[in-house]
């Protein structure tokens, strides 16, 4: 059983007084506290153009077991984002149900995936970014 | 302006045999102009009980397609219990007993609210949240 885990620290001054969220958790198999035991391997893709594109698709995990995706967009500029969806293959579209959020540089994300459509991303720009991701699974 | 960090580590020594893992992030999360701060904030805890639907924990009330971040731990510590995920009709995924996320939710559409769920049938969840986000619209009185 392999132990992975995941920390998370948030800092905040929005409100008056300091709001702080510290949480960590080790990433474990569905309804289980055996360690989740498989990877993508840390994954990396540059973007060049806006065109969506499937980067987790459903069929290398599977929909009644646990999984997690981590995606990270390495650029430095803000204005560079993407959109990261829930879709089989179609865009990850501005004003769509199934789009997540946006990804904008520097941004990171670690959510729980359930597998039964794929993750889709599409860039906002033409310029080169890059998406950093990886996903765990049992 | 306001300013939040939110910054993971992710660390294994025994997932990928022979290459131990450590991956760390860290950013300041930015309302969609980029250059200021979320400066709103919804947070709070309660207990998640089952029955049969899914819940909304938030409405898409804000400004379509803007920047907003998603933080819910399941506070359960039966392993059997776990929290459905989704936005609108489609699930994200199933957040298990002692896990965290944390999501971007561009409220892409007035319909594409946040939604929970308790699961298996009949269990009562602890869970925490908060909410950063750009705008937000106050219903309407009634």
């Amino acid at each position: 059983m392999a132990t992975t885990t995941a920390t998370l620290s948030v800092s905040s001054n929005v409100m008056t007084y300091p709001v702080t969220i510290n949480k960590s958790m080790s990433m474990m198999k569905f309804q289980s506290c055996h360690g989740l035991e498989e990877t993508s391997g840390l994954r990396t893709k540059k973007f060049t153009t806006t065109a969506a594109t499937v980067v987790v698709e459903q069929d290398e995990f599977t929909s009644t077991k646990a999984a997690k995706v981590y995606m990270r967009n390495t650029s430095s500029d803000k204005a560079h984002f993407f959109y990261v969806a829930k879709h089989a293959s179609a865009a990850a579209a501005d004003t769509d149900a199934e789009t997540i959020g946006r990804l904008h540089g520097g941004d990171w994300m670690l959510i729980p995936y359930l597998a039964d459509v794929n993750i889709t991303v599409a860039a906002s720009s033409t310029d080169p970014v890059v998406l950093e991701y990886m996903v765990f699974g049992e | 302006m306001a300013t939040t960090t939110a910054t993971v580590s992710i660390s294994s020594s025994d997932l990928q045999p022979g290459n131990t893992l450590s991956l760390n992030a860290s950013s300041t999360i930015m309302q969609t102009g980029l250059t200021t701060g979320l400066e709103l904030l919804d947070m709070g805890v309660g207990h998640l009980k089952e029955d049969s639907a899914r819940d909304a924990l938030a409405e898409a009330t804000g400004t379509a397609d803007t920047a907003n971040w998603v933080y819910i731990c399941n506070n359960a510590t039966d392993d059997t219990f776990y929290i459905k995920v989704g936005i609108h009709e489609t699930v994200i995924g199933n957040l298990g007993a002692g896990d965290w996320m944390w999501m971007p939710w561009n409220m892409g559409d007035s319909v594409a609210e946040l939604n929970i769920e308790a699961e298996p049938t009949g269990v009562t969840i602890p869970y925490e949240y908060a909410i950063f986000k750009s705008t937000n619209t106050l219903p309407a009185s009634t």
